[in-house]
Formats: C-alpha cells, sequence, structure tokens
C-alpha cells in the first residue's frame, strides 16, 4: 500500500525534524564539553516562545527566529558561566532547566488567552505542498554540514579539543571559552528551530507544559547516538515512529495508554544500553572532560 | 620563522650570542597560591640563541615559572619583557603570537585527534572554517626538514609517548616558536631518543631560536644548557654559565645542605625469603584502545625482594601493574598473592590485606585533589571502614608531613595547592604505611628531584629489608630500576624479554633488550 507509506513518511516528517535538530544541536553542544542538563526547559520555553510569537504576528518564519535566538541566548549564557566560572554544570543545567518551565508559562500563557479569545495561531502543514520534502532535506543537508564543520574542519577540531581535555587544548591555542560559546550557541539556536517545529508543525497547538519531556527525548536520542549528527537521523527517525504511532502500538498489543506514553523513554534507555554493551562504545565514547569544571587559574598538575 | 629557514643547513658554528639583548626578561615576578608563595620575585634575563635551562628541586616553582611565561599563570606582581616590550600574557594563545611556544613532559596533545587536527589548532594562518587537510602538506614537509617521520592523518594515541613529544616539537616549530619552553619535555624519554633531541635542541639555538629546558635533572642541563639558571623555593639561587657549572656546584645551589645526601649507589641487596608472595601466570590484558597490552606475562615476587620491571613507555606495565592491582580486567592467565588466587579478587580486597600501591601520574589516579592531605590518607580502607579516628589520622598525617619534607602549610590543605613532587610525596608517604605486604608501583620517583627520589628509593628498600615486604615497580628510569631493585625484568611490547640479578645485570643489555 504505497499510500499508507507515504502518510506515514509525511506523518512522522515534522516531529522526526524537531528530535532530529534538538538532538544534533544538543551533541554539538556536549562535543565542546558543555554538560547540557538544561535542554529539557529551554526546550519547553522554545516551543512556548514560538507558539507566542506565531499567535502575535501569525508568522511562522518570525515565531521559529525568535524561540532561536532565544534559546541561542541560553546556550551562551550556560556555555559562559560553566567556562568562565567554576561552576557545576549539573547545577547551573538543572536550575536553567526549572527557569526554562518557569518561563514557557509565563510566555504562553497570555498567547494562549488571547487564542481562546478567537485569535489563531499561524502553523505549518507538512502534508501542504510538498513541505515535508523539505524537512528532510534540512535534516540531511544539517547532517551534512554539522558532521563536516566537526570532524573535518578546524574549528570541529577546537570543539573536539575542547570537550576532550579543555586545559590541553588551551595550551594547543584554542580559545576554549570562544569555542564553547559558538558550539553553545548553533547547539542551542538548533534546539530553538527543533522546538518551532515541534510546536508549529507537529503539535500545532499549546497548553501549559507543552513540549515538557520532549526536550529530554532528544537528550536520550543524541546519546544513544553517540552525538554523532548522521547516525541521529536514525535514532531521531526511530523516535519520532514511537512518538507517532505510540498510541496504535499500545492499541494493538492491548496495552494501557500510559505505558504507550513511556514507549520513547524505554526505548531511549534501551537505545543507551545496547550503544554501550557493544564496541560502539569506544568509536561513539563521550567528550572525555563533558562536565567537568575547567577553571584556568587554578594550581593543577 | 622557522619555515622560512627551509634551505638552511644545520650547522653548529655560532657560539651563544653574547652582547645582545634579552629575548626574554622577567623582572620581580612574583605569583602566589593559596598558602604559598610560588615564586618570590624572580629576574631572569634570556637570549636569543642560547640553551638556557631552568633547574630546581620540586616545588622550586619551574613549573609555575613556565606556565607564566606561557601564558597559563598570570603574576601578581612584576613584568614580562619581550624583545624590549613589557608584555602581558593572558593565554597561551598570546604567548605563541610572541613566538613562545611550551612543549610540557606530558604531552598536551589530544588523543583522540589526529596529528595534523592537534597542529592546525594553534596556526592562525589557517581560519575556523578551512578543512584540516589544508595543512597536510606543510606538516609532511617540516617533518621532512627536521627529520621527523610522522603521518599528519594518523590519530595520536596510535603513538608512542617519544613519538607525540617529536609532535609537539614538530608543532612547535610549525607555530614559528622563537623561543621554545620545554618542561621535562625530554625528560622521560629513552637515552637513544634522547640524544636526538639535543642535536635537535642545538641546532635550533645554532639557527638563532632559544631554548628554555626545565628539568630537575642536573645532567640534562649539563649537557645541553648555556646557561643554568637554578630556582630553589620559589627564588633564584644562582646563575651560571655551563662553563663553570659542576654539578656539585649545581647540587649545593639545588638543594643546599641536602646535596651530600645524593648518590646512585646500588641499595644493599636484599636476601629473600623462599616463599613466592606474588605470582602472575601467563597473564594476558587488553590494551586502552584494544589489542593485548600485556602478552603471557608470567613473574614472581619473593617475600622481601624488590622486583624492577625495566621497559621505555608503553610497552604494558602500565597494563601489568593495572591488572596486577584488579583495576583492568584479565583475559586470560592467573594471579596469586601468598598463594590465593586473586584474579577475580577486587582492588578493595588487596588494600586490606597489605598491598601499598603508587600509580603513574598520581594527581589523577593517586589522589583527591580537591580534598585535603588528611581526607587522602583517611580514604584507604584500612582506615576508614566503619568510623574514622580523625585524632589518630591527623598524628599519622603530622608524622608522615614531617618523615617526608611535605611542604604544605597545613595538613588540612586542599592536595591541589602543592607542587607536583608535593603530591607524589603525600601518595608515596600513604602508601609506605599501607604497604605491609606488598607494594605496587609504576615510576614511584617520576616527579621527584633527585634528592628526594633517593630518600623514596631508601625508605622503600628500607622497608623491604627491615618489614621483609616485597616491592613490584615498573619504571621507565633505568637508574631507579637499578639503584632499588634485586632482580630486573625487562618488558618489550608486552612480553617479559630477560629477567637479570640486579648485582650482575649488565646496562648496555638491557638497554638494549628495551628498545629491540
Amino acid at each position: 500500500m504505497p499510500g499508507s507509506i507515504a502518510s506515514f513518511i509525511i506523518g512522522v516528517s515534522s516531529i522526526f525534524l524537531a528530535y532530529y535538530l534538538a538532538a544534533v544541536g544538543h551533541g554539538l553542544m556536549e562535543k565542546s564539553g558543555v554538560l547540557n542538563l538544561a535542554i529539557d526547559g529551554v526546550f519547553t520555553l522554545g516551543v512556548a516562545v514560538a507558539f507566542a510569537i506565531s499567535v502575535y504576528t501569525f508568522s511562522v518564519p518570525l515565531a521559529t527566529f525568535i524561540a532561536m535566538i532565544v534559546a541561542a541566548m541560553f546556550g551562551l549564557m550556560l556555555a559562559f558561566i560553566t567556562t568562565k566560572l567554576p561552576i557545576s554544570h549539573g547545577a547551573a543545567g538543572l536550575s536553567t532547566m526549572f527557569l526554562g518551565y518557569g518561563l514557557a508559562a509565563l510566555v504562553g500563557l497570555p498567547a494562549r488567552q488571547l487564542q481562546i479569545n478567537g485569535r489563531s495561531l499561524a502553523t505549518i502543514q507538512p502534508s501542504l505542498g510538498g513541505t515535508w520534502v523539505w524537512f528532510y532535506v534540512v535534516a540531511f543537508a544539517v547532517a551534512v554540514g554539522i558532521w563536516y564543520l566537526v570532524e573535518k574542519t578546524k574549528i570541529g577540531a577546537a570543539i573536539r579539543a575542547a570537550g576532550e581535555n579543555p586545559a590541553s587544548a588551551e595550551a594547543l591555542g584554542v580559545n576554549v571559552l570562544a569555542v564553547r560559546l559558538f558550539a553553545s550557541g548553533v547547539g542551542y539556536a538548533l534546539i530553538g528551530i527543533g522546538a518551532a517545529v515541534f510546536e508549529l508543525a507537529y503539535t500545532q497547538v499549546w497548553s501549559q507544559g507543552a513540549g515538557m519531556g520532549y526536550g529530554w527525548i532528544a537528550f536520550a536520542i543524541s546519546l544513544s547516538a553517540g552525538r554523532h549528527p548522521i547516525l541521529i537521523i536514525i535514532s531521531a527517525m526511530i523516535f519520532a515512529v514511537l512518538d507517532k504511532y505510540r498510541f496504535l502500538i499500545a492499541a494493538i498489543y492491548n496495552l494501557p495508554p500510559d505505558v504507550g506514553k513511556m514507549l520513547p523513554f524505554v526505548a531511549a534507555i534501551a537505545a543507551m544500553i545496547i550503544f554501550m554493551v557493544t564496541p560502539l562504545r569506544r568509536k561513539l565514547a563521550p567528550p572525555k572532560s563533558l562536565g567537568k569544571i575547567y577553571f584556568r587559574e587554578e594550581r593543577s598538575v | 620563522m622557522a619555515a622560512e629557514a627551509n634551505n638552511a643547513k644545520p650547522t653548529f658554528l655560532s657560539p651563544p650570542q653574547e652582547g645582545k639583548e634579552p629575548i626574554v626578561s622577567l623582572r620581580g615576578i612574583t605569583k602566589r597560591f593559596p598558602g604559598v608563595i610560588a615564586l618570590d620575585h624572580i629576574d631572569l634575563d634570556i637570549y636569543p640563541g642560547t640553551v638556557h635551562a631552568l633547574l630546581g628541586e620540586n616545588g622550586a616553582g619551574k613549573s609555575t615559572l613556565v606556565k607564566v611565561l606561557y601564558g597559563i599563570y598570570t603574576p601578581d606582581e612584576g613584568e614580562i619583557i619581550i624583545n624590549g616590550r613589557s608584555t602581558r600574557l593572558t593565554s597561551p594563545a598570546d604567548a605563541i603570537s610572541t613566538g613562545i611556544v611550551m612543549v610540557s613532559q606530558s604531552p598536551q596533545i589530544i588523543d583522540t585527534l589526529t596529528v595534523a587536527e592537534n597542529i592546525i589548532l594553534g596556526l592562525e594562518k589557517y581560519n575556523h572554517f578551512v578543512p584540516v587537510t589544508k595543512v597536510y602538506k606543510t606538516i609532511r614537509e617540516e617533518s621532512k626538514r627536521v627529520g621527523i617521520k610522522i603521518e599528519p592523518g594518523i590519530e595520536v594515541w596510535r603513538l608512542s609517548y617519544t613519538q607525540k613529544q617529536l609532535v609537539e616539537i614538530l608543532r612547535a616549530i610549525l607555530l614559528g616558536a622563537k623561543v621554545l619552553l620545554l618542561d621535562e619535555a625530554i625528560t622521560y624519554l629513552p637515552i637513544e631518543e634522547k640524544k636526538r633531541f639535543y642535536k635537535f635542541i642545538r641546532q635550533f639555538a645554532d639557527e638563532g631560536g632559544t631554548v628554555v629546558l626545565i628539568t630537575h635533572k642536573i645532567y640534562e642541563a649539563m649537557d645541553v644548557a648555556d646557561k643554568i639558571t637554578v630556582l630553589r623555593r620559589g627564588k633564584v639561587a644562582g646563575h651560571l654559565d655551563r662553563k663553570e657549572a659542576t654539578i656539585e656546584k649545581i647540587r649545593a645551589l639545588m638543594f643546599g645542605e641536602r646535596s651530600a645526601e645524593i648518590t646512585y649507589e646500588r641499595l644493599p641487596t636484599a636476601q629473600p625469603e623462599p616463599n613466592t608472595v606474588l605470582e602472575v601466570k601467563d597473564l594476558w590484558v587488553m590494551g586502552d584502545f584494544g589489542g593485548y597490552a600485556v602478552q603471557g606475562v608470567s613473574l614472581e615476587v619473593k617475600e622481601g625482594e624488590v622486583l624492577g620491571i625495566a621497559g621505555v613507555a608503553g610497552n604494558g606495565q602500565k597494563e601489568l601493574i593495572q591488572a596486577i592491582m584488579r583495576l583492568r580486567p584479565v583475559i586470560k592467565g592467573k594471579i596469586m598473592y601468598n598463594g590465593e588466587d586473586i584474579t577475580r579478587k577486587t582492588t578493595y580486597y588487596l588494600r586490606i590485606n597489605g598491598v601499598g600501591y603508587i600509580p603513574d601520574l598520581p594527581a589523577k589516579y593517586g589522589v583527591s585533589i580537591e580534598n585535603s592531605i588528611i581526607e587522602n590518607i583517611a580514604v584507604l580502607p584500612v582506615y576508614s571502614r566503619g568510623i574514622i579516628n580523625w585524632d589518630k589520622i591527623r598524628e599519622l598525617t603530622l608524622k608522615l608531613i614531617k618523615e617526608f619534607e611535605i611542604k604544605t602549610p597545613s595538613p588540612d590543605t586542599p592536595v591541589k595547592f602543592l607542587s607536583g613532587g608535593n603530591i607524589m610525596k603525600v601518595l608515596v608517604a600513604r602508601e609506605l604505611t599501607v604497604a605491609t605486604n606488598l607494594l605496587v608501583a609504576y615510576n614511584p620517583t617520576r616527579a621527584l628531584d633527585e634528592a628526594t627520589a633517593i630518600k623514596v628509593r631508601k625508605i622503600i628498600k628500607d622497608k623491604v629489608l627491615k618489614n621483609k615486604v616485597s616491592a613490584i615497580i615498573a619504571s621507565e628510569d633505568l637508574d631507579e630500576i637499578f639503584q632499588i631493585s634485586d632482580r630486573i625484568a625487562v618488558m618489550n611490547s608486552g612480553k617479559i624479554v630477560g629477567v637479570f640479578p640486579a648485582d650482575k645485570a649488565k646496562r648496555e643489555e638491557i638497554e638494549h633488550l628495551m628498545v629491540m
């Protein structure tokens, strides 16, 4: 049945792109050594910002752009405070996550009120005019672009150096702060775009807490693919299918709907385990200094 | 720039260029760390075309001074004058742009990156988005010129220690280094390689470059330096010309009255008991990156003897030691401790049964640098099962600080504020108190100066002789192996290639087996 295959590919295109961009952005940031535990909060905020701007301006590009900028600001802030000061990446990340949840409500609720009062929301329909094709094209282009950037260019080497051993990287001539700002800024910009795609192309509705948990799935997607921009395509696809068809899967196997909701998370854990017990572990090892405090003016041996 | 000197033939003609203006001058450089004055008003002039050695015992301030020169630390007081201009160095990138490049004892190049990626990071003429392959040609050409064979696309973890140091030097040259800071960069190389480096250093200086050689090995300074500056406890103890320098003079400046204690005589040979304390049978252990690092090693250590394991770095010693300490899985073979099979036992089990352990890279694997000296001692399972008796630990700590002359403001000082040598002393002191049966060690005196290293060896040997403790000590320092061992096993490519009684062993034969 070609029709159903086509509708399947179209159906998952938006959530696939949202996951892919968020996961690849997350991976880029973490390659530079900044542990990113803020992702779910900022993703949720990005969703709210995209929704609100879309309601206020009725412009999909503008909503996406603002969501991207807001997220990028958070990326820059995280990279700055964890690199410039001896602050725990975990504490900074989780605090920012809760900040993101709070701000998301603050930003989203007034727009939601407007929407209830009749204002409509600009959205983007994957099935219209072959838009879904562009979703895949964008994902693949970003994949190749980020892969080339990280693996083949000088700045890519600098990003990996900063993640492996920032002290050595500095001695080799890398400006660790600048490189982490770059990776985190670009990384979070992608997360912001991902959040906008999630809101405007996938769910197209908003209520308080929309998007919560999806940032963590993007985190798991990135982790389970070893932060590799090309491999993330595969894991993002798997998770996209699981999310889109979780109720169908639950129905087929006669599972309660709540179990269906849990499926992506179960898959995340399974993917990580499979990945860690195979030889891939070494090939796709996490950056050695990921999440470690790097503080220059301190005696070290 | 070195790259422009492409066609220049190496010459050994030009003498140190006296009378010129210094290329680097330090005036009143002071650097304090909490509770420690690491550098106390240092004045120093370094002239172009010279090899200038900085000598000093552990904690004398050598490493701190180099880090100031390389922009890693900013001094609290004082002035750095480069080419006659007062300069503020706030990062290595700053230093590199003035022509100062450092090569340190632990290669700074990053294992997971390729040679070319490591090198391009410092090259400003390449913009950020340029593909790394752009630099391959330059690397191949320059490495050919200085007589090094390096493939730019290879990942650094595949290289040996010597090759890594060669890459560091190559990198420095490509960065257009005018002043090369060698921070114990050649101290741990095998002799053959060291000689090649001496030649290179001489050539570099004769072509007009400047080398600052930081070392705690007097011989190294005497071999290659034109000028020698001795640091002691953060101050300049004296400047010497190579011509007027003698080992005795330098030792007196470095150690003061302690210089009389330095000797490389073999320590007394032990009379081992017949019973075997440690036995390794056909041991196979994996390395970090796949492949067997230890390939069918068998050896035994009798009660009350020191077995030294000689070998060039990276021939499986590390993996063997870690496997014995149960820190690395054994793929095949057996380890017996006092007649008991410990192949599947834990490190904890060994630690509560009288085994002391001195790992390589002590700051990373031996102590927790964020914690105080007392805490680092209390953490051992022999002291911390149940409730810790802090009074007792404090007493023990104070005793060890005194006995090992650990330079620290107090026993409660976090270990990270101590110098590298003093961190090593904390570790050695602790391990010797718990090694009631067996001491397992890898480069136990690597970061220590002569006087301290010899003292540590004496203490270890004393313990072996008096308490009938056994020791297995792997070391890349042959002087150490000869001084402390009763038997010497030579390790090469994961195998034991010869075992000799130390009093009859010939140095040349062992060196030959090491590099064969």
